[in-house]
């Protein structure tokens, strides 16, 4: 290059960047309802659309078994009208204020919330507390419900990731255990699921700890407690010393070998992949371990999964893995869609990657990057009323304490490579694998035997839609 | 309520480079967005999918960043980032921790100036292959995954810009060679062909003042060619029908309509109607088909804009298993052909504008949203001020502008109608013109 090529003076010099503006996670202020309600304010100035989210305490792994899917069709009935109006004129209500009425279950918790602006907050706040408190769960709109459900999961087998999910989750947990179902239920139970079961796992009575309303948005001026307190002071969830749900459900190991099974895709032109096991649960002790050694395997754009099997092999659109962390132990995946050819290969790349975080500490540069990426990126993530209020009420699902958001940083900070080797070597179980394959098992059947992961095991779904040419 | 103003400002480089900067520093972010005016529309016949595979090179290095060091840089920095690329345009943007702007700065400029250094046919090959698999991912192996392929296949000519998908064809992605990256390149990423947006927490001046030294000494091309395709009759003149046998349990039926280009108010009024008949629970076909009759799964309504030709907008039902897709298209298009005809009611307008309303300012509220929309302004319709009167073209439209507008655009003639179908009861795919 031309020392007085004014584009390399310009660029061979690699900028510095200068000193961060110090941020904190914006403040909280907590108070308590009069019937027990914990009620979490974030005063957000310059944020006129508020978000308000009622955390409540029961989630889809609390329900027994064979009402699988009963909570998370209990939440979007909440939008199906009330005592008071049936579901069209509740959605008219909302609309004319601008509003939008969310309800939607998970394993852990159901969260109803409005994002409104401002100026209209005590009129939505008032049709999201008639949805909570008076329900009417319609006979007609349950049914109709519970058959879209059933429609949802035919188009599901036909999803090649969705149909990866639920084969992986029915091969890491013992079967008859929740989280072996998806949350929304399997077809044997979502065929049985009717407005009195809906009733009654929406009002599945669970740890009044776990219960909290969260409000983040511009709301200088506002006295929310009193706005509030009518509305929601005596909700009965929060009543303390209200009697907490039975024994903690069972989350078992589904595995006594590691188990390959090919879902077989007729033609199909990519192979969706998913390995892994039973993982942690959120409040596991080295969260910040774990947290730091999955994004160097598969958290990054440039985790050693993305980087083998995308940016030196060219075999996926993307690679990655992590721990879905739950209340009680959620799965540990990793996982690419490669094309049919490369099903063999990416695996063994995609087993060997895994083992290689279990063999040695990563160098110093994958610990800054992952560490540099989870504490820098803290700002960008709570930009804006939406994820703060999420966040927050995500502690509360998990019980975590308030300043936990404040700790995070440091927590990450703190983390070693002798760390992530140690939370590498003891969450990662490589000796008993769910080796998941959604791909052509007339193209892919013979070399996965040979390649000697494991027992291939064919699934052949009975419904599965028929290729096309 | 009020919609808060953008205030910014607005300059070019002696090369050309459009230099957007708006203050905020409400949150120590900022977001750097980087619109190159090239899209899916200026690929020659042979070479489809190259503006895209393009894109991918763009993260594979220039003269002093390694492969994948754009995203390590970045992402070490606490910042998001990606590239996407549509028919009209490809885009370039990445929100960091506001002491980190110089960074990202030099890193798109570096790209911009020198990212031919670093071109090699490996890292081509590479993403070439990654390109294929993110084909296979998101359409080939995905259930009604050709319907964009098909739809916009019937809507515009062959020989059309627009024709064909930006993902390209899997031969012609073959076929792509390092020249092609290098002419590509030589000609469309240049600085007098691209905006850049700055919005968020930094110094207007020290913003300048880097962008000034990083791209100032880009040269500029002073011959980028002139884009002008033969204009199409805003409407299509002949319905248009194919039945697809697809890999999928439930029948779904497309539809797709020539509609007004980017810039025509009416395309508000679209937007409007496509909030009346599809925007959630309260809207006409999700309580006629889903909610009442029970022979919807689901329904969609959006417009898609473009700016060199009509742009599109496309809705579509899928038909629970029991129901008659005959019945479910029925209705579809009855609910069409009414808002056509009679004005909505000024409840169902008030809700659709306070809906938008809210919208607007929960998508204003993210630096890099505001980023991406001023980038987008200027480079689409040269007037990044646009931005702030979306708000009030929305508010302006009436009953009667909608009406007419769906007038205008929803009538058969100027439909495509896709209707796919469980493979195994199907038959072989029938077009008719």
């Amino acid at each position: 290059m031309n020392a007085l090529d004014p584009v390399e003076a310009a660029l061979s010099v690699r900028p510095v960047s200068g000193t961060p503006r110090p941020f904190t996670f914006p403040a909280a202020e907590r108070d308590r309802l009069s019937g027990g309600l914990e009620l979490v304010v974030i005063h957000l100035p310059g944020r006129p659309l508020v978000s308000a989210s009622l955390y409540l305490p029961n989630g889809a792994v609390d329900e027994p078994a064979e009402q699988g899917g009963a909570t998370v069709l209990a939440a979007r009935a909440l939008t199906e009208g009330t005592l008071r109006r049936d579901a069209v004129a509740l959605t008219e209500a909302a609309e004319r204020l601008g509003a939008s009425l969310r309800s939607e279950a998970g394993w852990d918790a159901t969260v109803v919330g409005v994002d409104v602006p401002v100026e209209r907050l005590g009129p939505a706040l008032a049709l999201l507390a008639e949805m909570v408190r008076e329900p009417a769960f319609p006979e007609r709109e349950v049914e109709r419900l519970r058959d879209q459900r059933l429609n949802d999961l035919l188009q599901a087998k036909a999803d090649p990731a969705r149909r990866a999910e639920e084969a992986f989750i029915e091969t890491i947990y013992a079967a008859g255990t929740p989280y072996a179902r998806l949350a929304g239920g399997r077809r044997e139970t979502v065929e049985s699921l009717a407005a009195a079961i809906l009733r009654q796992a929406y009002s599945r009575a669970g740890d009044p700890d776990r219960c909290a309303l969260v409000i983040g948005g511009d709301l200088g001026g506002l006295d929310v407690v009193a706005l509030v307190e009518p509305l929601f002071g005596d909700l009965t969830w929060a009543a303390p010393g209200a009697a907490q749900a039975g024994p903690p459900p069972m989350i078992e190991d589904g595995l006594d070998r590691t188990r390959v099974r090919l879902v077989h895709r007729p033609g199909a032109v990519q192979s969706e992949l998913r390995v892994g096991h039973l993982g942690l649960p959120r409040r596991t002790p080295d969260y910040h371990a774990v947290s730091v050694m999955a994004m160097i395997l598969g958290g990054l754009f440039n985790s050693r999964l993305n980087a083998k099997l995308r940016e030196e092999k060219g075999y996926t659109y993307g690679a990655g893995a992590g721990f879905d962390f739950r209340r009680y132990a959620g799965p540990f995946s990793a996982r690419a869609a490669v094309n049919t050819d490369a099903t063999v290969p990416a695996l063994t790349d995609l087993l060997a990657e895994l083992h290689r975080i279990r063999d040695a500490a990563p160098v110093e540069a994958e610990m800054r990057a992952a560490r540099d990426y989870l504490v820098g990126v803290f700002p960008l993530r709570f930009e804006t009323p939406g994820p703060i209020v999420a966040s927050l009420g995500g502690l509360v699902t998990f019980g975590l304490p308030p300043d936990e958001l404040d700790r995070y940083r440091p927590a990450i900070d703190a983390v070693t490579a002798a760390d992530v080797l140690a939370a590498a070597q003891a969450h990662l179980r490589l000796e008993r694998l769910a080796v998941v394959v959604v791909g052509d098992a007339d193209a892919v059947g013979a070399d996965l035997e040979r390649a000697g992961i494991g027992d291939v095991e064919i699934v052949r779904d009975q419904d599965a839609p028929a290729p096309v040419d | 309520m009020t919609v808060p103003t953008v205030v910014y400002t607005d300059e070019r480089l002696p090369n050309g480079l459009r230099l957007l900067v708006s203050e905020d520093h409400l949150v120590p972010v900022v977001a750097v967005n980087l619109w190159y005016n090239v899209g899916s529309k200026h690929e020659e016949a042979g070479k489809t999918g190259f503006a895209h595979l393009f894109e991918h090179v763009m993260f594979q290095g220039s003269r002093h960043v390694a492969k994948t060091e754009h995203f390590a840089l970045v992402q070490a920095a606490g910042g998001s980032l990606n590239g996407s690329t549509w028919l009209d345009r490809t885009n370039y943007f990445e929100t960091v921790p506001s002491h980190h702007l110089e960074l990202a700065l030099w890193l798109e400029a570096d790209r911009m100036g020198t990212l031919l250094d670093a071109l090699s046919q490996e890292n081509l090959d590479n993403q070439r292959a990654v390109v294929k698999n993110e084909k296979r991912s998101s359409y080939d192996n995905q259930p009604y995954g050709s319907w964009q392929e098909k739809l916009f296949g019937h809507l515009f000519p062959e020989g059309h810009p627009y024709h064909h998908p930006a993902i390209g064809s899997m031969e012609d992605l073959d076929a792509a060679s390092l020249q092609d990256v290098a002419a590509f390149f030589r000609t469309y990423y240049a600085p007098n062909n691209a905006v850049l947006s700055i919005v968020g927490d930094v110094d207007r001046d020290q913003a300048r003042a880097w962008v000034e030294r990083y791209f100032g000494v880009l040269p500029a091309n002073p011959a980028i060619p002139a884009f002008h395709p033969d204009p199409l009759p805003l409407t299509l003149g002949g319905e248009r029908r194919e039945t697809v046998p697809d890999r999928v349990p439930l029948p779904r039926i497309y539809a797709g309509y020539r509609a007004p280009t980017v810039g025509d108010r009416r395309l508000y009024a679209l937007e409007i109607a496509a909030q009346v008949l599809a925007g959630g629970k309260g809207s006409r076909l999700h309580r006629r088909l889903v909610r009442d009759a029970q022979i919807a799964q689901d329904v969609a309504l959006f417009g898609l804009g473009f700016v060199s030709g009509p742009s599109v907008f496309v809705g579509w039902a899928t038909v629970r298993p029991e129901a008659a897709v005959e019945a479910v298209e029925a209705g579809f298009f009855d609910e069409l052909e009414r808002i056509s005809r009679e004005p909505i009611s000024a409840d169902e307008l008030a809700r659709a504008k306070a809906l938008i309303e809210t919208d607007e300012l929960g998508g204003l509220q993210r630096v890099g949203e505001r980023a991406d929309r001023l980038s987008m302004y200027a480079t689409l319709l040269d007037d990044p001020g646009e931005i702030n009167h979306q708000l009030e073209r929305y508010l302006a439209v009436t009953a009667e502008d909608v009406r007419a507008a769906c007038a205008d655009v929803l009538v058969p003639a100027n439909r495509v109608v896709l209707t796919y179908i469980p493979a195994e009861t199907g038959t072989e795919g029938t077009e008719a013109a």
